[in-house]
């Protein structure tokens, strides 16, 4: 039942495999599908499933120890925007990455560099998910990155270049995005698709022997916009596996693929926010997600519950929630799980009145705990969609899902976490004046308290009359 | 002079219990004060000379408690001030103590509360019955009393205990007040002592106090060890007095202390002074500059402290220390190492917790081997040699080597300065 998109051959691009596991799916234009994608020395990833979302090449708050170990992804969205700032006193200086030597352990330099350990299969696209709007526009050579140091160009020949040096098992090449939420008017969306169209055309080119993977970007505006360009693709690089695959930026285009790119594997780069909306894409026919809210959500002190196929309902009126605020005072004295029989390490092994208490202080090991069970709970679900996908009849998925949407709340709960402190690469001004997101935790607390010099510790305030309820200290009765 | 090893050999191992610590001297230095031993504490055998890294809200930093166990780390800190606030006696009486809260099966030592009190709290005002101070939220006053120190410190369950003692900086100028503050801190280990409800479970460690006066200092060894506490720590050290006058008074209160308990120097990390005070006779030290320093960049190493976001390491692919044994540095072939470049903590440091996660994993592996090694020389008695080639390892020219410490160790035999033998 074995369909490989890319057989390897001399002048073959690369040694991805994409076998979908359902022969009758295979060229099957919205619908769920059951797949394996496969690099040698990679471990090979079952789809439907999701890849963890870096930030500056670390999956955030996770060691690379800490992956190896209790994450179950098997791969990694990087953005090469992370890795190119200009710091101004050295501003003509060369990406350090570009020259980080290889070993045994790190076979490319984008694992090197970053220590990600090597059976993570690896993505390399320009911007971060979700991409922070550029104030500059895109020309027809290059396209406005955010890093570290602010806004620059990034033509597409440094981003071939790029990819060339760094060897990510898969690539997106540049499209012409506006990265907004307003739907472009139709003059631009034509841009959209003509430039991207001619970026294509040279990135095919000029690319050679590279042992990455291209996944040919499918823009968020309509079909009609973009067909000439949908229909080239599908034309000229297929059959000559140069093209080994696809990366969505609207699930809702999939009905209208021309045929040639069905049997490709499709990457989603338009992040859903719910799981609903991840099964609602999975039935369009999108093999692997890019999940930027596991981070957000871990950041917030939220622990995701959910399962699929959804528990039966023990209440029938009362919806489930699709997570707990661990930040809560009430779980202060809870023993137990995060989430009742998950089997990840930060279940077996730690309370909620730990992780409750490591937000409260904002300890930063509160939120490793929580980036591994909320990984964890997000890889048995996408487990739990292909046993059904594999195993069952068609229906029983559908089935399954429409179940899920009546057993859980349509969103995740609020969490009232104190957040990680956001740096300007992850979060960009719009007009400035924007409250600060947490409260300082640094206050002078005498007319000789000095500030913020190295030895001086971070004051700790009892707050209210928990001093004398927690029994430290009594208050004196004059 | 006899060969050290023979006379060592008629002498040692020696060892003295109490009811819930065991310490075994095994080796002396034959030229400095230095001493090896084990300590066997109720959540296991700890080696000393040993560095304390301090997970003051029951979390290391950022580190899982496997990752501290990977670091080689079995005894680390709890701050009872701070444990006290959050989560609260009440939860660790529910949680069944810090171990479990924490999942930290090895040992912890909880210090009494009081010192961040003094630190922390700008209005504490200290009186016979405790330490008095305003409520910062609603400014009504309160009070911490060497009882409630106990009570809570008995609740968290660490291994090793501290009395509350009176704190004062040891450059205090008044030494009425001085004297004061000892002579209040031996009466407060007596009510810690009779306040103490596990005696056969947690060691209670006494605080030798009066600033920088010697006299003062020999005075208050001498009443504290005639209350017998299983352990003695040495404390209102590292508050900015001069370094030779606190190597004065880890000396003067070594000679006065009996060979067969451990030793702890409060508040101390800096690796020369980890180096110094063990020749002066000391066992324990603990400080979060090692872990709060990785937070900010820098990566302790054998040459020095190496401030990562230096654009000289943008472009670095070397390991963050050569030949560093921790998950981060050791040899990539090896189970277990990371390959973790001083590029990529460039990268990160101070933008994601990931790079701070790195730095600390290092920085505590350094100071545990640091302690480790010098362990390793006192057995062997090649101690003064260990010393020497620590400093030759800091500083290139000998005329850079603080004369502090130069002083001190000329002191117990050691001179840094002769020219090598060899």
């Amino acid at each position: 039942m074995t369909v490989d998109v890319d057989i390897e051959e001399p002048g073959s691009s690369t040694a991805m495999r994409f076998e979908v596991l359902k022969t009758a799916l295979k060229d099957a234009a919205a619908a769920a599908r059951p797949g394996r994608l496969s690099f040698p020395t990679r471990r090979p990833i079952e789809t439907p499933n999701f890849m963890g979302v870096t930030s500056r090449g670390c999956l955030p708050h996770l060691t690379p120890d800490n992956v190896t170990k209790y994450i179950q992804a098997s791969g990694a969205y990087m953005s090469l925007e992370d890795f190119i700032e200009k710091p101004q006193q050295h501003s003509s200086r060369v990406p350090p990455i570009y020259s980080t030597p290889t070993s045994s352990k790190h076979p490319t330099p984008l694992h090197s560099f970053t220590g990600m350990p090597s059976f993570i299969t690896t993505i390399l696209g320009a911007r971060r998910i979700p991409a922070v709007p550029s104030p500059m526009g895109n020309t027809n050579k290059s396209i406005s990155v955010f890093t570290n140091t602010g806004f620059q160009p990034l033509t597409t020949s440094d981003y071939l270049s790029a990819v060339n040096t760094l060897k990510p098992d898969i690539t997106i090449p540049l499209s012409d995005l506006t990265n907004s939420n307003i739907t472009p008017n139709s003059k631009r969306a034509l841009r959209m698709a003509e430039r991207t169209e001619d970026w294509i055309v040279d990135w095919f080119n000029s690319s050679s022997s590279s042992s990455t993977a291209t996944f040919a970007p499918v823009l968020p505006i309509s079909y009609p916009m973009q067909w000439e360009y949908l229909t080239r693709l599908s034309e000229d690089y297929v059959d000559n596996s140069q093209l080994s695959g696809l990366a969505i930026y609207d699930p809702s285009l999939l009905p209208d693929l021309p045929s040639p790119l069905l049997s490709l594997p499709r990457l989603s780069l338009s992040p859903p926010t719910t799981p609903h909306q991840i099964l609602s894409h999975i039935s369009l026919g999108i093999d692997l997600f890019t999940l930027p809210f596991i981070n957000t959500i871990s950041d917030a002190g939220i622990a995701l519950n959910f399962t699929f196929p959804a528990p039966l309902p023990s209440s029938p009126s009362r919806l489930l929630p699709l997570g707990t605020d661990i930040s809560n005072p009430s779980f202060s004295k809870s023993v137990t799980p995060l989430s009742e029989n998950c089997k990840c390490y930060s279940c077996t092994t730690h309370s909620k009145a730990y992780v409750q208490h490591l937000l409260a202080a904002r300890e930063m090991l509160g939120w490793t705990l929580l980036q591994i069970h909320n990984h964890h709970v997000l890889s048995e679900f996408f487990s739990g969609v292909r046993h059904l996908l594999q195993n069952g009849p068609d229906e029983d998925f559908e089935k399954a899902r429409n179940d899920f949407l009546r057993a859980y709340e349509p969103d995740f709960p609020a969490g009232h976490a104190e957040k990680p402190r956001a740096r300007g690469y992850q979060y960009k001004s719009v007009g400035g004046g924007e409250p600060k997101k947490n409260k300082p935790a640094w206050g002078k607390l005498g007319p000789d308290a000095d500030g913020n010099v190295e030895g001086v510790e971070t004051p700790v305030v009892p707050e209210g009359k928990e001093v004398e309820e927690k029994g430290f200290a009594e208050e004196v009765k004059e | 002079m006899l060969p050290a090893t023979r006379r060592m050999a008629s002498t040692l191992p020696r060892s003295q219990s109490s009811a819930a610590l065991t310490f075994e001297l095994l080796g002396k230095c034959s030229t400095t004060r230095a001493r090896a031993s084990i300590l066997t504490l109720p959540h296991g055998k700890v080696n000393l000379p040993i560095f304390m890294p301090v997970a003051t809200q029951a979390s290391l930093k950022g580190l899982t408690p496997e990752q501290l166990e990977g670091t080689g780390c079995r005894l680390c800190l709890n701050n009872t001030y701070h444990l006290g606030l959050k989560p609260g006696q009440e939860v660790l009486d529910a949680v069944g103590g810090a171990h479990n809260f924490q999942g930290w099966n090895h040992n912890l030592l909880t210090d009494s509360g009081g010192f961040q009190m003094v630190s922390l709290l700008k209005l504490a005002n200290v009186t016979e019955e405790g330490v008095r101070f305003l409520s910062p939220h609603d400014g009504s006053p309160m009070l911490l009393t060497p009882e409630h120190s106990m009570s809570l410190q008995n609740s968290i369950g660490s291994d090793i205990m501290m009395q509350l003692d009176d704190v004062l900086v040891t450059t205090h100028p008044d030494k009425a007040r001085m004297r004061e503050a000892m002579e209040r801190s031996v009466r407060w280990l007596d009510r810690c002592i009779a306040a103490h409800k596990y005696p056969e479970r947690q060691n209670l460690f006494c605080i030798i106090q009066g600033g920088l006066d010697l006299e003062m200092r020999r005075e208050c060894c001498r009443e504290m060890v005639a209350r017998d506490t299983p352990g003695i720590a040495i404390g209102g050290l590292s508050g900015g007095e001069a370094k030779d006058d606190f190597c004065k008074v880890v000396v003067t209160c070594t000679e006065l202390l009996p060979e067969l308990k451990p030793r702890y120097v409060m508040g101390i990390g800096y690796p020369e002074d980890l180096v110094v005070s063990v020749a002066l006779g000391a066992d324990m030290f603990d400080c979060v500059w090692p872990t709060r320093t990785a937070r900010f960049g820098n990566a302790i190493t054998k040459h020095g402290v190496l401030n990562m976001k230096r654009e000289m390491y943008a472009a670095d692919y070397g390991p963050i220390e050569d030949n560093c044994g921790c998950p981060c540095c050791r040899p990539i072939e090896e189970e277990g190492a990371l390959g973790i470049t001083r590029a990529f903590i460039h990268h990160n440091a101070a933008k994601e917790t990931v790079a701070a996660h790195l730095l600390t994993l290092h920085n505590v592996w350094y100071q545990l081997n640091l302690m480790g090694k010098a362990k390793e020389a006192i057995i062997a008695d090649r101690f003064p040699a260990f010393i020497k080639e620590f400093f030759a390892g800091l500083y290139t020219d000998k005329k850079d080597y603080p004369s502090w410490a130069v002083d001190a160790l000329r002191g117990v035999g050691v001179d840094l300065l002769e020219a090598s033998a060899d």
